[in-house]
């Protein structure tokens, strides 16, 4: 019964479900646009971080640079992996505006969302531990709080990592749409 | 019994050859077969099949619930991993026996920040799946509800990031414990704890697998549901 229904569903396409169809297709693609813009500028942020200090003493380098930290190097990467793939991946979103039927490539898109969805959460949340060392440093391990002296490099990573954490959370919507897309099918 | 005049219906029985001797002979020879005969036969299958009764043949559900006892499977696989990395980095615990100027002489997993996150994201991931194994295993038995998919694939993913950034954030610690960094100057601590590098170190190889399982539940599930 309920395979009948379906088939007079997917056979008549009541005008309701397949504007809501439609509105979630354009939805995803609007999603995209978000992740783009916060993933590309995060790695802009983070890489075009320097920032010398005019004094110079014995145990302080006077000069940080965001490759310095491998942690942050990676961060910038794996930004810039997902923002290439977001673009790569927005005419695909774009033919699904279009044409909701299609089988397979939902789920491919499906499955590289979700690996980038792990890629941009490692290097967020690591870049995110390394700057809150950076802020608060470790007393049993006797790690430097480094803020203290570099603080507008300081300022820059960590608002970096706000434009990175809300791509993650539009990939995870992103990844909840498709489910939803391929569910309604 | 040969009902040969049927043009609506092509339903080919599979016919159970230790009950019917006669039945391959006559499923070959006349390929339509009457409705009525279709009831008798999963009759006569049904009382004889013992353990796994949702597993008939002609079941159409077939593919739908062998992905679902994958899924049961590998949620089984990930909660090991999760717990042995919450439980190791919980019970890690490093005195050394020297105690010099510039080190303090005991490193727990609370001194660190992120350490303290990833156990706790780890026993929430841990729970998690625990509670999460009597909703696959209904999905087993009843394989068309969608809704029930849907709510373990976003549960999945939502887990998964989270473990993630747990996983990836001890991770960069454990990193910096083993190498240091020259320009800020922090020293590698790996060099005197080595039981509490070694265990850290550990715990977020563990988490990275229960990420991969988790990861592949969640691809699982889209193709279940595409499937049905």
């Amino acid at each position: 019964m309920k395979e009948s229904v379906e088939h007079g569903e997917t056979s008549s396409k009541a005008p309701l479900s397949k504007g809501v169809s439609k509105g979630v297709s354009i939805l995803d693609v609007i999603l995209r646009f978000v992740a783009i813009i916060g993933a590309l500028a995060s790695a802009i942020a983070m890489g075009t971080t320097n920032q010398t200090l005019p004094f110079f003493t014995q145990f302080i380098r006077f000069k940080a640079q965001y490759n310095d930290l491998p942690t942050l190097t990676f961060f910038v990467v794996a930004n810039s992996i997902v923002c290439a793939y977001l673009i790569l991946s927005l005419p695909l979103s774009i033919v699904h505006v279009i044409r909701s039927r299609a089988k397979y490539s939902r789920l491919i898109l499906i499955f590289f969302d979700a690996a980038m969805l792990a890629l941009v959460t490692a290097g967020a949340s690591a870049a995110a531990a390394i700057v809150y060392l950076a802020h608060k440093g470790n007393v049993r391990a006797n790690w430097l709080a480094i803020c203290q002296q570099f603080d507008s490099f300081c300022e820059r990573i960590s608002g970096s990592l706000i434009g990175s954490f809300a791509t993650m959370v539009v990939l995870v919507l992103l990844i909840f749409l498709s489910a939803i897309a391929l569910a309604r099918r | 019994m040969s009902g040969a005049g049927e043009p609506a219906t092509v339903s080919i029985p599979i016919h159970d050859h230790a009950a019917t001797g006669k039945a391959p002979a006559a499923t070959s020879s006349a390929v339509p077969a009457a409705a009525a005969a279709a009831p008798a036969p999963a009759a006569a299958v049904a009382p004889r099949k013992v353990g796994i009764p949702f597993f008939r043949r002609g079941d159409h559900h077939r593919g739908s619930r062998c992905l679902a006892f994958l899924d049961f499977i590998l949620r089984i696989a990930a909660f090991g991993p999760a717990l042995a990395a919450a439980i190791a980095t919980g019970t890690s615990d490093e005195t050394l026996s020297v105690f010099t100027q510039f080190f303090q002489f005991r490193a727990r997993f609370d001194d660190f920040p992120a350490f303290l996150f990833f156990m706790v994201a780890n026993a929430i991931v841990a729970g998690y799946l625990v509670l999460s194994l009597p909703f696959s295993a209904v999905l087993v038995l009843r394989p068309q509800t969608i809704g029930l998919r849907l709510l373990l694939l976003v549960c999945d993913m939502i887990m998964a990031a989270l473990l993630t950034a747990a996983a990836a954030a001890a991770a960069a610690i454990v990193d910096l414990a083993h190498n240091g960094n020259l320009r800020a100057n922090w020293v590698a601590i790996c060099m005197q704890f080595h039981g509490f590098c070694q265990r850290t170190s550990g715990s977020v190889v563990a988490s990275f697998l229960t990420v991969v399982i988790l990861m592949f539940l969640v691809i699982l599930a889209s193709c279940s549901i595409r499937k049905r």
